[in-house]
């Protein structure tokens, strides 16, 4: 319980944080923050696996991206000078109507204030089914994974071959003059037999 | 518990890091911070200080985000690989149509020179 208090309110403030930080970068890097201590609260989920997998992808690739794009921006400090208060009426009826939504999912027994439909909140049972076998997170992905579910499997596979593919189509943009070093042609050229121009010609093919 | 070693990892991490940048503030001898030939720009044209904030190729990018690619490919055999057991032959050959058609993509990668710096 303290674990969690103590990543849960880490990974808000720093999410407020992002927010409001001047600098881009120093935003970026509350986001990682934040990403690390939401892959504690899944481990304290019991989800190694996805505690991993969040770190991996997220902190090790995303917010890679995201420092490129903060980057590219060429922003040096993000200008606030704007009144934040013009914003407050719009954001602050999202950000209530959000609330709400969440206290209308969230059983009515994780919050102590509002009246429990069970006098009994204390009483806790037991999976008994989990005592007798236990799989870890691996083995349940691996088994329903690329047996049961191998089609949603084959499209992710695809769906990644559209992302390389798309990658490259929009970034590459061979330039023709620039010069490249063939080692194989160089390699092969016999030098003895050839003058001093058909060298540099050889040798160099553009 | 059982993430007891990761913990003790992440401390000694901490203190490693935070080890590193004091001793840097301790013994970096401050006379010699401001000597003009440190100011100067360097042999190669670049100056020494500078903002970091400039643009650079779109071809980084290229190699982040491919990167990214490759990294969910092998998040995909974690489970894979502890589960080969129970899974049979069918999922070996589901994981191996997967690597191939990923494969098409690092072929065409390659064919292309998207790796290519020149």
């Amino acid at each position: 319980m303290i674990l969690f208090s103590v990543f849960s309110s880490i990974a808000l403030v720093s999410s407020v944080m992002v927010i409001r930080a001047k600098n881009p970068v120093h935003s970026v890097l509350f986001f990682i923050l934040v990403f690390f201590n939401t892959s504690g609260l899944l481990v304290l989920l019991g989800l190694d696996f996805f505690a991993m997998i969040f770190l991996v992808v997220y902190v090790g690739a995303i917010a890679v991206l995201f420092l490129f794009v903060v980057m590219m921006l060429n922003i040096k400090i993000a200008e606030i000078h704007e009144n934040v208060l013009r914003y407050l009426p719009v954001g602050g009826i999202i950000g209530l109507i959000f609330l709400l939504e969440i206290f209308f999912i969230i059983d009515n027994d994780y919050i102590p204030i509002l009246p429990t439909k069970l006098s009994t909140t204390y009483l806790t049972y037991t999976v008994y089914a989990e005592k007798i076998q236990s799989w870890t997170n691996l083995e349940t992905l691996g088994n329903l994974l690329y047996t049961t579910y191998f089609i949603l499997f084959l499209v992710s596979s695809l769906i990644l071959l559209v992302a390389m593919i798309g990658a490259i189509v929009l970034t590459m943009h061979k330039t023709t003059q620039v010069k490249r070093q063939d080692v194989f042609r160089q390699n092969v050229i016999d030098f003895k037999t050839l003058s001093i121009a058909q060298k540099i010609t050889q040798s160099d093919p553009k | 518990m059982e993430f007891a070693p990761i913990c003790v990892y992440l401390v000694i991490s901490l203190l490693l890091s935070l080890i590193l940048i004091d001793v840097s503030f301790l013994f970096a001898s401050s006379s010699s911070l401001a000597y003009p030939e440190k100011l100067s720009a360097y042999e190669c044209g670049f100056d020494p200080l500078d903002d970091a904030r400039s643009r650079f190729d779109i071809r980084f990018y290229l190699v982040s985000i491919l990167f990214i690619i490759f990294d969910l490919e092998v998040t995909f055999l974690f489970p894979w690989a502890v589960s080969l057991n129970k899974i049979g032959l069918f999922g070996f050959w589901s994981m191996i149509v997967f690597l191939l058609i990923l494969t098409i993509g690092f072929i065409y990668e390659w064919k292309k020179g998207a790796l290519d710096w020149e």
